[in-house]
């Protein structure tokens, strides 16, 4: 608890401390204790957190000081508590004390509270700590539970075995709000799933741990994709695109859909504006950095990586999305039956086997 | 490397060359035991980055997605079969006949007294030809043609800008027809499909394509215009017309074999760019040179031609053209004369991209 306490402190250093000050104009504990519930019922009815969450936390500076005001704000709580108390009074107490140790606003743990009536307040207490304890702040902590009540229900032992396996993965503080905000199921899902989709990315991708950290963390929508899908993009990217491991989790790539993908690499190289480099790792053009190719809006990316216009990459997405569909089902390409062009074809001519094939850089050029 | 999985990677390898390898193999004596490592595909669009992007400019790339993507098709409506019906039926799936837009719109603005071109009757496009597409920017497809309650087809799917040297050739009523390099056939079928051949003559080197040629007319021509003298289908070489029929033609067609550009950057069963074939690219300007000059001498004093290709090379266009008015003056004495296709260009740049800086002299 002390180390708790610590870092409860270390959020809180630089907000004023109105509180203490007004606590100290009223050295009367009774005209205090009267003063502070007043000012309590005030803020709490305030509508938004704000002002109240810089006092809860200049409060929670001062709580070795201010018994007394804690305990009035506790029952200031209770009363405004509208939800039936399951396991007496004390423990709601104990587990709402806590909640303002740790830095939440009172607003805030109202809302906490009456999310899952079927949570009890000490499973919520467990919930949150471990949140705590992996490094995120009372607001984001907030915000994913109120988003994702789900986790509340979460047994506590899951929690914490899922807790350790991120923070061994890496992922803590930062990374894991990213994270939880596009992804609370890193907590509900199976640890199975987690480890295939780790296990994918090392052992068959080929990513170092530093990389795969970094990639849950940027795109942590991964894990909700299926494996083969996630490996595909993975070789679309090492061998249709030629860009290297670094590339791929520098420019956070693995978060685009594979249609999205397709369509700008394609129309790139269509274009004749993307090459896919040689065997040497040579290119005749310089190819645009991925991230001016995934990372910027369509606009800017029409403007200035593909130098065309949306008309024409609109009537070239609509072509693509027919040809994968094509080649999908991969029928025969006798579709197009009753259709003629002038050719120039001549089928009496053999089509022999090409034996005369010179390595790709003898490739002479050719003047007609 | 060795490590990485490569499950999956050979079909996107495949792909690498930009066209993926066909499926339907038409009857082969001898199958190649491996694919091609450097494929002809590849070749040909490492031969149009060299030269059209100089050619060309800023333009190139948006050409190049064009003809690395499905292109756009026509349907030349059969005026053989119930062609009200069949242009009707078109009309209800949004697509246009683009012939007649353009037509009216001229009239529409030489009413209004704004065309500043003339009109001498040799600028006429050839008259009845009806060509639907969709809108721009609508990749919907033409369902394939199919017979209709008269025996014949009801349209003709082809590349829409291929109907451009029928309408630029101008027949007229009783004209007699030559078609010097006719097969497949879709441009000799349109030259029908305008009533106004007296006689046509349909001619290709190649047999097996001029039976091609054959079905075409069988399925779309009613018998008695196929049979009699109206068509006459021949196979021989087209580079001996100024000797067998010279001045005997009014409009005459020289649509040569090329190196067909967007064929070459997907088919690449005996693509003209594979290595084997080098000597054969290299002297089609030559060829080409001297079936426009044989097309020129089998034309009446006063008659017209149209060379058309169907590549963007200006070796294979411009070139061609100069060099055989050249052959012809210093050669025969004979002298020809470049009709200036502005007019044309304006009719139908609605529906086409015209490449607005043509050289010629």
């Amino acid at each position: 608890m002390a180390a708790f306490g610590r870092q409860v402190l270390d959020w809180h250093r630089l907000i004023p401390l109105t509180w203490a000050w007004m606590a100290r104009q009223t050295p009367h504990l009774g005209e205090q204790r009267r003063m502070t519930a007043s000012l309590l019922r005030k803020l709490t009815t305030a509508s938004n957190g704000g002002v109240t969450e810089e006092l809860s936390c200049v409060r929670s500076n001062n709580y070795v000081q201010e018994p007394e005001c804690r305990r009035n704000r506790v029952q200031c709580l209770l009363e405004k508590q509208r939800t039936p108390v399951e396991q007496g009074s004390l423990e709601l107490e104990r587990v709402i004390s806590s909640l303002l140790d740790m830095g939440f606003s009172n607003a805030h743990i109202n809302e906490l509270l009456s999310i899952q009536p079927g949570a009890s307040p000490q499973q919520l207490l467990d919930i949150i700590s471990e949140f705590i304890l992996l490094g995120l702040n009372p607001e984001p902590v907030y915000v994913v539970l109120k988003k994702s009540p789900q986790l509340l229900k979460l047994p506590i032992m899951q929690m914490r075995k899922r807790s350790s396996y991120l923070r061994k993965l890496g992922l803590g503080e930062g990374k894991l709000k990213r994270v939880l905000y596009c992804c609370p199921e890193i907590f509900t899902m199976r640890q199975q799933d987690i480890n295939d989709t780790v296990r994918l990315l090392k052992e068959k991708c080929l990513f170092t741990v530093q990389q795969v950290t970094k990639i849950l963390h940027s795109c942590p929508y991964v894990l909700r994709e299926d494996l083969g899908q996630l490996e595909y993009k993975f070789q679309y990217a090492y061998f249709r695109m030629g860009v290297k491991h670094a590339d791929i989790v520098k420019s956070e790539y693995l978060q685009y859909s594979l249609t999205k993908i397709k369509q700008r690499h394609i129309y790139l190289e269509r274009l004749g504006r993307f090459q896919t480099p040689d065997k040497k790792g040579q290119t005749q053009i310089p190819n645009p950095l991925v991230k001016d190719i995934f990372r910027v809006s369509e606009a800017e990316f029409l403007a200035r990586t593909a130098c065309s216009s949306a008309e024409e990459f609109e009537v070239f997405k609509k072509l693509l999305a027919r040809e994968e569909e094509e080649s999908d089902s991969s029928t025969s390409d006798d579709k197009r039956a009753s259709l003629d062009e002038d050719e120039d074809e001549d089928d009496e001519d053999d089509d022999e086997a090409e034996d005369d094939d010179e390595d790709e850089d003898d490739e002479e050029e050719e003047q007609l | 490397m060795a490590a990485l999985t490569l499950r999956g990677v050979r079909e996107l390898l495949k792909r690498v060359g930009f066209a993926t390898v066909p499926r339907r193999h038409r009857h082969k004596k001898k199958w190649a035991a491996t694919e091609p490592k450097f494929p002809a595909v590849r070749l040909a669009l490492q031969y149009f980055d060299m030269t059209y992007s100089v050619q060309f400019g800023d333009l190139w790339p948006s050409i190049r997605v064009s003809l690395l993507s499905e292109q756009k098709y026509g349907a030349l409506v059969n005026n053989f079969a119930a062609w009200d019906h069949v242009s009707a039926k078109l009309e209800q799936l949004s697509a246009k006949d683009f012939v007649n837009e353009a037509i009216s719109h001229w009239e529409l603005q030489s009413e209004g007294g704004q065309s500043a071109a003339p009109s001498p009757a040799s600028w006429a496009c050839s008259p009845n030809l009806r060509c639907f597409t969709f809108a721009r920017g609508d990749v919907s497809r033409f369902a394939p043609a199919r017979p209709g309650s008269l025996g014949v087809m009801d349209y003709y799917l082809m590349d829409a800008a291929s109907l451009l040297p029928v309408l630029a050739l101008g027949l007229q009523p009783g004209d007699i027809v030559l078609d010097l390099c006719a097969a497949p056939g879709g441009k000799t079928l349109a030259l029908l499909q305008t009533g106004c051949c007296r006689n046509l003559a349909a001619n290709d080197l190649s047999t097996s394509r001029i039976a091609r040629l054959q079905k075409i007319l069988h399925s779309y021509v009613p018998q008695e215009i196929r049979d009699g003298n109206r068509v006459r289908v021949t196979s021989w070489d087209g580079r001996k017309w100024g000797e067998l029929e010279g001045d005997t033609y009014d409009r005459v067609l020289v649509d040569v074999p090329c190196t067909t550009d967007r064929h070459s950057l997907h088919e690449e069963e005996n693509n003209i760019f594979k290595r084997s074939r080098k000597k054969e690219r290299q002297i089609l300007p030559v060829l080409q040179m001297q079936l426009l000059a044989a097309g020129l001498l089998a034309t009446k004093p006063g008659g017209h031609v149209v060379y058309s290709t169907c590549s963007l090379s200006h070796l294979q266009n411009e070139y061609v053209v100069q060099g055989a008015i050249e052959l012809l003056a210093n050669q025969y004495s004979i002298q020809v004369q470049v009709e200036d296709l502005t007019h044309f260009r304006r009719l139908f740049m609605d529906t086409f991209c015209f490449f607005s800086s043509c050289q010629l002299v």
